[in-house]
C-alpha cells in the first residue's frame, strides 16, 4: 500500500518542475533587452556627438568602443555584441551623412569599421570572462562564508531536541534560500522551513525512497539524498540559489548532525537506564530490608507453634507449611537484595586468588539438600588450579548455575561441574540433562525476569538467578553463554579472564 | 525443667518480632524481659538481672553495636546474641569483634534460637577451664600439654599451624571465631586478611579430623565470618536432625547424592 501511494506521488513534482521553467528566463530576457537598449541609446549619443561636432568624428569609433567595453564588463558578452553592431550601424550612417565624407571614395573609412567591430568584440569577450570569473569566485566565497557559518552554528546546534526544525531553519536563512524541506528516516519526521506550493512532506520523502539526487537549474529545486556513509538516514529538497557542490556539503552536513544526535540522545538514554536501574535496586533493596520483619515474625509465629509442641497432627502439617513458605520468601527477598546490589554497582569487587576446587565443593556442600535427588560430579583436572577471584561473587555465580541445573535436569540424572584453564581464562562450566533450552532464548535468559517460554510452568524461579550470574561474570571481565542440544544435554558456561600462571597456596 | 529458667531480655525496634517470641519463649520455661530500644535495654540492665541479651542490630537510636559496646563495659561476661540481617557479614564481624557470644541471622527458627540461648547460657557457667586442661569433644580429644590430638584414640598427625588453628577453634567450642581472630592468633596481625590460608589449612584439617570432609559436623563454616567448633550440644543436635533425616528420607534411591 505505501509503494502504490508513493509512486502516485512521484507525478505532481514532475508537473511543478514543468511549470516553473517559464519564470526564470522571463525576468533574464528583460534584463538582456533593457540592458541592450541603454548601451544603444548609448551609441546613439556618440553618434548625435559626431554629428553635432565634426572634429569628434575621427574618434567617434573609439569613442564608441568605449561604450561597448563597459558593457561587456558589466552586462556580458552578448549585450556587447548587440551594442558594437548597433555602433557600427549608427557609425555607418553618420559617416555616410557627411558631405565631404564618401564612403565609396575612402576605403580606409570601411577597414576602420571592421577593425572596430572585430576590437570590440574581442575586447568584449575578454572582458566579459574576467567579469564571470570574478562573480564566480565571489559567489565562491559567499559560499563558503554561508558553509562555514552554517557548520559553525550546527555545532553550537542543542542537541536536547530533534535537531530537524532547527536545520531547515538554518539552511534556510544563512544560504537565503526560498524554501527547504528535511527528512528525518529514524525520526520519520519532515520539517520544512520557507513556503513551498506543493506538499514538502512528500517531495521530501520521495527523494530519500528513490533516492535521487540532482540539481535542477530550471527551477531551483536542489534534491540530495542525506547520508551517513553509504547509508541514506532521510533528504534534502531546497529551492534557491545554491551551487551543486554546496549543498553536497549541507546535506554532509546535516548528516553529521543527526549522527550526533543519535549518538547523544543514545548517551542520554544510557545515562538515563544506569538511574533508573541504580532506583530500582535502592527500591529493592528497601523492600527486601522490609520484608525481613514479617518474616521473622512469621517464621519465629510458626516454628514456636512447633516446638511447643501442643499440636495435632494436622495443625503441626499446616504450621510446617507457613514455616516452609515463609522460607521460600525469605530466600527470595535473599536472592532479590543481591540482584539490587550487584545492579546497583554496589559490589566491590574483593579479589584474591583462590583455589578453584574448593570454591565448588563449598557451593555443592551448600546445595546439598537441593543435589539430593541427583548425582553430582566435580572434574577440576588440575587441582592446583587457582583463579584470582572475589569468592563471594563467584559462589554466587556457581549456586546460580547449579541451582538452575537442579531445577531444569531430569531426576537422577548426573550434573556435572568442570573448571578447566583454557589460554588467559578459566571456564567453569555445569552440564545437566534436561530440556532444550530454544535457540531464540539462549542469549535472553541471562537477562533480568526473562523466563524461557518453554519451562514457564515447571519450575520454581524469578528469573533473576541467570542475570546475577552473567552480572557476576561481566564483574570479573568475563562473559556467560549457554549450550543446549537435545542429545549432549545443556551446559552452563562462565570464562573468567585469568593470567595462564599457577600459583599454589601456601 | 528442674533448672532456674533462664532469663532472656529480647532487644528489638520491632513489637511484631517481640510478640512472635515472647509465647513460645515462655512456654519453654525462659523467663522474658523485653526492651524496643538500646538505652531502654541499658537501663533495664542496670535494674534486672538477666542471664542473656538478644540484641537486633538495626535498630533506632543508638543501635545493636554501641548498645552491645555499652554492655560490654558495664558486663563483660553476660552473654548477648545478636540478631542480623543476611547481607550483614561486616555488622556481624564487627559484633563479634566486638565481644559479642554469637548472632543469629534473620528469619531465624525458634528452636535455632533457644540452641543459641542454651549454648551462649551454659559457656558463661561452665567450670573455667584450666589453661591446660585436656579438651575432649565428641571424639576428638587435644591434650594441650603434649599438643597432641587423638581421634577414636587413634593419634591424628597435624602441622603445627594446624594444631593452633584446631586449638583456638576447641578451647572456644560453640562460638564463632572471626577469620581475623583466627589469622591474627596462628599467623599474627600482619595475615589478618590472608583468608585464603585458613581455607586452606581447614580443608586439611577437615580431611584428618572428620569423617566426611565435605560434610563436616565439628569444624563448621560460618559463611563470610568465621569458623566454630561444634560443642557437645551441637553435635547432640546435628546427630538428631540426621537421624530423624535418615528417617524421612528413606525413599530416596540409595545412588542419589553422589557428591
Amino acid at each position: 500500500m505505501g509503494a502504490s501511494r508513493l509512486s502516485g506521488t512521484y507525478i505532481p513534482l514532475r508537473t511543478m518542475l514543468g511549470t516553473r521553467r517559464p519564470r526564470g528566463s522571463g525576468s533574464r530576457a528583460l534584463l538582456f533587452t533593457l540592458e541592450s537598449a541603454l548601451g544603444i541609446v548609448a551609441v546613439v549619443f556618440v553618434g548625435l556627438l559626431a554629428h553635432w561636432f565634426r572634429w569628434l568624428l575621427p574618434v567617434s569609433v573609439l569613442l564608441s568602443l568605449l561604450v561597448v567595453v563597459p558593457t561587456a564588463l558589466l552586462c556580458g558578452f552578448w549585450q556587447a555584441v548587440v551594442v558594437s553592431l548597433s555602433a557600427v550601424a549608427v557609425q555607418s550612417y553618420v559617416t555616410a551623412r557627411q558631405a565631404n565624407y564618401n564612403l565609396a571614395a575612402d576605403p580606409a573609412n570601411s577597414v576602420t569599421l571592421l577593425a572596430f567591430v572585430l576590437t570590440a568584440l574581442l575586447v568584449s569577450r575578454l572582458s566579459a570572462r574576467v567579469t564571470e570569473h570574478a562573480k564566480e569566485a565571489e559567489s565562491w566565497g559567499g559560499q563558503m562564508h554561508d558553509l562555514y557559518e552554517f557548520t559553525r552554528r550546527t555545532l553550537q546546534m542543542n542537541l536536547h531536541v530533534e535537531p530537524g526544525s532547527q536545520l531547515a531553519e538554518l539552511v534556510h536563512e544563512i544560504f537565503a534560500l526560498e524554501a527547504v524541506v528535511l527528512f528525518d528516516a529514524d525520526l520519520h519526521e519532515t520539517y520544512q522551513a520557507g513556503f513551498w506550493n506543493e506538499d514538502p512532506q512528500e517531495l521530501a520523502q520521495n527523494v530519500y525512497y528513490f533516492e535521487t539526487s540532482d540539481d535542477d537549474s530550471a527551477t531551483g529545486i536542489s534534491r540530495r539524498v542525506v547520508r551517513l556513509g553509504t547509508v541514506p538516514i532521510g533528504s534534502l529538497v531546497l529551492r534557491g540559489e545554491t551551487s551543486p557542490l554546496t549543498n553536497n556539503a549541507i546535506a554532509s552536513l546535516i548528516a553529521i548532525t543527526f549522527d550526533r544526535y543519535r549518538a547523544f540522545a543514545n548517551e542520554s538514554r544510557i545515562e538515563t537506564e544506569r538511574r533508573t536501574e541504580q532506583l530500582r535496586a535502592t527500591v529493592l533493596d528497601s523492600l527486601a530490608h522490609a520484608y525481613k520483619t514479617p518474616l521473622t515474625a512469621i517464621r519465629a509465629a510458626s516454628t514456636g507453634l512447633s516446638e511447643m509442641g501442643k499440636l495435632s497432627a494436622a495443625q503441626a502439617e499446616l504450621v510446617s507449611l507457613i514455616d516452609e513458605q515463609a522460607g521460600q520468601l525469605s530466600d527470595l527477598t535473599a536472592r532479590l537484595l543481591k540482584t539490587a546490589r550487584l545492579d546497583a554497582g554496589e559490589v566491590s569487587v574483593n579479589a584474591h586468588p583462590h583455589s578453584v576446587r574448593p570454591i565448588i565443593e563449598d557451593v555443592v556442600a551448600s546445595l546439598s539438600e537441593r543435589l539430593a535427588s541427583m548425582r553430582v560430579a566435580i572434574e577440576v583436572p588440575d587441582e592446583d588450579l587457582v583463579l584470582t577471584c572475589d569468592r563471594q561473587l563467584m559462589v554466587m555465580l556457581l549456586t546460580q548455575y547449579i541451582d538452575n541445573a537442579c531445577k531444569y535436569s531430569i531426576f537422577n540424572t548426573t550434573v556435572t561441574i568442570r573448571a578447566v584453564q583454557l589460554n588467559a581464562e578459566v571456564i567453569f562450566s555445569v552440564h545437566s540433562i534436561g530440556p532444550v533450552i530454544p535457540m531464540a532464548d539462549r542469549e535472553r535468559i541471562f537477562d533480568r525476569y526473562y523466563r524461557s517460554s518453554n519451562a514457564s510452568n515447571r519450575a520454581p524461579g524469578t528469573g533473576i538467578g541467570l542475570a546475577v550470574a552473567k552480572r557476576a561474570a561481566l564483574i570479573h571481565g568475563g562473559y556467560v553463554w549457554v549450550t543446549s542440544e537435545e542429545d549432549q544435554g545443556t551446559t552452563f558456561y562462565a570464562a573468567i579472564p585469568a593470567p595462564a600462571q599457577k600459583r599454589k597456596v601456601q | 525443667m528442674n533448672q532456674p529458667a533462664i532469663r532472656v531480655l529480647i532487644v528489638d525496634d520491632e513489637a511484631a518480632i517481640r510478640r512472635a517470641l515472647r509465647p513460645p519463649l515462655v512456654e519453654l520455661g525462659f523467663q522474658i524481659h523485653e526492651a524496643s530500644r538500646g538505652e531502654e535495654a541499658l537501663q533495664l540492665l542496670h535494674s534486672t538481672p538477666v542471664d542473656v541479651v538478644l540484641l537486633d542490630i538495626n535498630m533506632p537510636g543508638i543501635g545493636g553495636i554501641e548498645t552491645l559496646r555499652r554492655i560490654r563495659a558495664a558486663a563483660p561476661r553476660l552473654p548477648v546474641l545478636m540478631v542480623t540481617v543476611l547481607d550483614g557479614e561486616e555488622e556481624k564481624v564487627e559484633a563479634l569483634e566486638l565481644g559479642a557470644d554469637d548472632y543469629i541471622t534473620k528469619p531465624f527458627s525458634i528452636r535455632e534460637l533457644i540452641a543459641r540461648i542454651r549454648t551462649a547460657h551454659r559457656r558463661v557457667h561452665a567450670p573455667v577451664r584450666v589453661e591446660d586442661a585436656p579438651i575432649e569433644i565428641g571424639e576428638i580429644r587435644l591434650v594441650p600439654a603434649r599438643r597432641s590430638v587423638t581421634k577414636r584414640g587413634q593419634p591424628v598427625h597435624l602441622t603445627r599451624k594446624e594444631y593452633d588453628i584446631l586449638y583456638c577453634l576447641m578451647s572456644r567450642a560453640g562460638r564463632v571465631i572471626t577469620y581475623s581472630r583466627l589469622l591474627t592468633a596462628v599467623w599474627g596481625a600482619d595475615c589478618r586478611e590472608e583468608v585464603e590460608y585458613l581455607r586452606t589449612f581447614v580443608r586439611q584439617l577437615r580431611k584428618k579430623i572428620e569423617d566426611d570432609p565435605s560434610n563436616p559436623i565439628y569444624l563448621l563454616t560460618d559463611v563470610y565470618v568465621g569458623y566454630r567448633f561444634a560443642d557437645a550440644q551441637m553435635l547432640q543436635e546435628n546427630a538428631e536432625a540426621s537421624a530423624a533425616g535418615a528417617v524421612s528420607e528413606q525413599p530416596v534411591p540409595e545412588n542419589a547424592g553422589g557428591c
